[in-house]
């Protein structure tokens, strides 16, 4: 709704508004589509493309015949077509249901599915330990998860390739993929190891081009069967191309190392981006900054440099094309149109123009029951620190208040620091109370992920995190209520399978006569010898 | 006890934007990262993976709200060593430990002859001393001393660590004592001002206010009318949508 405001006023890519960061803009939407049709699933071969993409008509959804999900976390299906990013909330939950079908083996990275990843962490946590009963055998049978902690998800897995800090390893921040450019010019950048590990452990990226050889893909074997990056990550990070002269970095291609954009890999080239301080940054001129989506002087750059498909301006949508032909096949116009289940959903929020539609879970909820709304956002210092609980950022925050209106407070009798009960549909965690003049009167908020599970993380059991915390994951629920026939979706967004974890609705009431601490507390989790810290 | 040079040739310190400040504590990690291996090192750490973490630092950011209801406003709080013309942590020193430097106006700790007394830390009204458990020291703010005279450094390195990685812009670095210096414009024209100045210690860091709000808080608006989802062709409720929108 804010970016349709801007294109309105004209905010978008003029001196003192909303700008875009090169390599951005692409062609709207970009013309990738995500692969995984029956046709492309062939065992033994890889995808013929990325598993992730832009769908734009109901041609491009990977479903069955009978209409129902291919994919196990049911991006582009019916459920949410448009899933850009998956849904990778659903996996665990839709494995262990068998729903749209049941899988041998779950493989996962650095993602703490467990814990504070989830929504409805009590259940996920039950499904990750489900069995069938008619054979013993558990509902996900193999887990194998890549982490460089002991989090929250290491006991659940049966194989753990133990993965580097982000001190130990390479990694490549790539301008195809989230780079850190700035408006006036495209830049990329790279981790290098500054310390070697003390312990058995390899970076993921490496691991992966291992595996990928092992298994005989093309894209990391040479054509006589040896390994095609035997340099490990670093190798591919200069040696792989994407397309001709287009690999992982910008900065310094070409055997003389002076191209940018498009050239030939240059074995010196992370050399050159160590010795710039791990980045490289392209300025373009003055009259390239601004209008980029019609601006010619930028788009012949840019399309010379490998961003953009041609140099036809890029028109931004305010009547959404796509939408409105998922809408058409609700109606059943197309080859390919929506269950009978679907159509209705399909129909109603496929709407070519914004419009404001109240939430799933108020609409399944009495909200005078639930009057307020509840959310989290991560601190600052820890937005994007996969090891937030180290010995210096848990010195700034190691325990979360839930942040409540003085105002509202009061009118229940609340005081600073009190104990409350935080009530969903889905169940209750208890906490301390914090109040507060900047919040609005009828939300409450938290800091998030900063409760761990009591033994994870290399922490003692004592730990703040683990014994003055809680979450909200515990009380969003990952499925809604059943519809008519039994089937329940996604608590997403019905077009991008965003979890909808900003829909939750809750109410406070004192935890009177109850002694003082957060709940629930979940069972202590005890590392494995020779993790963590001795002697704890 | 210990004396103070009669004047200094600078006053090196730090300007810190209290608007522009967004509590991220960037400058907090970045000092401790720099300093932990610089002139103050080791920052060490207590219990640091146990119950109750604590630790040496020598720049902490603590936020407040200001103000009730509509009025009221967050405000982070970045504290450190104010580098005071005649600080009384100084003074009280019994060994010489602590001194102002003639040159630049720093306040320094000589880690060789503090004794860990602790007399500073209760002299000074900042609470800007730290006392390093560990080292038996007391630990503070030196400014970076050991970037900003750095020729290893390039140039645009050789100012505090926190100065280099506040996101925000909101903390300068430069000669206070220089009336024609970019910090002292600074703050003469955001109206610049001292922590406690009544107590005498004449610190040489300057906080820069919170700029007045251009428009109040104002009370929620009744909710609008949701647009029908089926009525009248797409033009037509695209029109009803953009008029509603800008005329709200």
């Amino acid at each position: 709704m804010l970016h349709i405001l801007q294109m309105l006023l004209g905010a978008i890519e003029t001196p003192g508004s909303f700008r875009v960061k090169p390599p951005y803009p692409k062609s709207i939407p970009p013309r990738i589509k995500p692969r995984g049709k029956a046709a492309d699933v062939k065992p033994g071969t890889p995808l013929p493309g990325p598993q992730l993409g832009f769908v734009t008509t109901p041609d491009d959804l990977l479903v069955e015949d009978t209409g129902m999900p291919s994919r196990i976390d049911k991006a582009f299906s019916w459920d949410a077509p448009i899933s850009a990013h998956g849904l990778m909330h659903m996996v665990i939950t839709n494995a262990a249901k068998g729903d749209p079908y049941s899988i041998d083996t779950l493989f996962m990275y650095m993602a703490n599915m467990s814990w504070n990843s989830s929504m409805n962490v009590p259940a996920v946590i039950d499904h990750l330990t489900a069995k069938d009963e008619a054979t013993g055998e558990y509902k996900i049978p193999r887990i194998i998860y890549s982490d460089a902690y002991f989090s929250e998800m290491v006991p659940y897995a049966d194989l753990i390739l133990p993965d580097t800090t982000y001190l130990e390893r390479w990694d490549c921040i790539s301008l195809l993929d989230r780079p850190i450019s700035d408006a006036d010019g495209p830049a990329d950048a790279i981790r290098h190891p500054v310390v070697q590990p003390d312990r058995d452990v390899r970076g993921f990226q490496d691991v992966l081009i291992d595996l990928g050889w092992r298994v005989g893909l093309q894209a990391f074997t040479k054509p006589d069967g040896s390994r095609k990056f035997p340099g490990g990550y670093p190798d591919y990070i200069v040696n792989h191309e994407r397309g001709p002269g287009v690999g992982p970095l910008a900065g310094w291609r070409g055997k003389d190392g002076e191209s940018f954009g498009k050239g030939e890999p240059n074995p010196k080239q992370l050399e050159r981006y160590i010795a710039n301080g791990g980045f490289h940054h392209h300025e373009l001129a003055p009259e390239q900054r601004y209008m980029k989506f019609a601006n010619r002087a930028y788009m012949e750059w840019a399309h010379a440099k490998g961003f953009l498909e041609s140099t036809d301006r890029l028109v931004m949508q305010l009547y959404c094309e796509p939408l409105q032909r998922f809408r058409l096949a609700a109606e059943g116009h197309g080859a390919v149109t929506p269950p009978e289940t679907h159509r209705h959903r399909i129909k109603t929020y496929f709407d070519p123009l914004p419009f404001w539609y109240e939430p799933f879970e108020e609409k399944a909820i009495d909200l005078n029951e639930f009057p307020m709304h509840a959310i989290t956002q991560r601190p600052m210092h820890m937005y994007h620190s996969w090891g937030s609980q180290n010995a210096w950022l848990r010195q700034i925050t190691a325990a979360n208040r839930l942040f409540m209106s003085r105002g509202t407070a009061a009118e229940m009798q609340i005081v600073d620091d009190d104990w409350v009960w935080i009530t969903s549909h889905q169940g209750r965690v208890k906490a301390q109370v914090k109040l507060m003049e900047g919040v609005n009167p009828e939300t409450v908020w938290t800091w998030n992920a900063i409760g761990k599970r009591s033994g994870a993380w290399g922490l003692d059991k004592d730990a703040p995190e683990a014994t003055r915390r809680f979450l909200l994951n515990h009380l969003i629920g990952e499925l809604l209520p059943e519809r008519e026939g039994g089937y329940r979706f996604s608590n997403s967004d019905p077009i991008t399978g965003q979890a909808a974890w900003y829909d939750l609705r809750v109410r406070i009431e004192k935890a009177d006569g109850e002694p003082p601490g957060t709940s629930p507390r979940f069972e202590p989790l005890t590392p494995p010898k020779g993790v963590g810290r001795s002697g704890r | 006890m210990t004396a103070l040079p009669l004047a200094t040739e600078k006053k090196l310190g730090l300007v810190i934007d209290l608007d522009t400040c967004v509590g991220c504590q960037a400058c907090v990690t970045s000092c401790k990262e720099w300093n932990t291996g610089g002139y103050s090192a080791p920052l060490s750490d207590e219990q640091p993976y146990g119950a109750d973490p604590h630790g040496a630092w020598l720049n902490r950011v603590h936020s407040y709200e200001a103000g009730d209801g509509a009025k009221g406003r967050t405000v982070h709080f970045p504290r450190s060593c104010l580098h005071c013309e005649t600080p009384a942590c100084v003074t009280v020193c019994p060994t010489g430990a602590s001194y102002k430097r003639g040159e630049d106006g720093i306040v320094l700790v000589n880690p060789d002859t503090c004794i860990g007394c602790k007399l500073c830390s209760w002299a000074c009204p900042y609470g800007a001393r730290e006392y390093d458990y560990t080292d038996g020291i007391m630990k503070k703010c030196t400014l970076c001393i050991d970037r900003i005279y750095n020729e290893t450094l390039s140039p645009e390195d050789r100012q505090p660590a926190c100065v280099r990685a506040c996101p925000t812009g909101a903390r300068h670095f430069g000669d206070l004592g220089d009336k024609e210096s970019a910090v002292s414009k600074l703050v003469a024209a955001r109206g610049g001002y001292d922590l406690l100045p009544e107590l005498g210690f004449k610190p040489t860091n300057k906080y820069l206010p919170p700029r007045p709000r251009k428009v109040e808080a104002t009370t929620r608006a009744a909710p609008t009318e949701a647009i029908s989802a089926s009525d009248g062709s797409p033009a037509e409720r695209l029109f009803a949508w953009v008029d509603k929108v800008l005329s709200a």
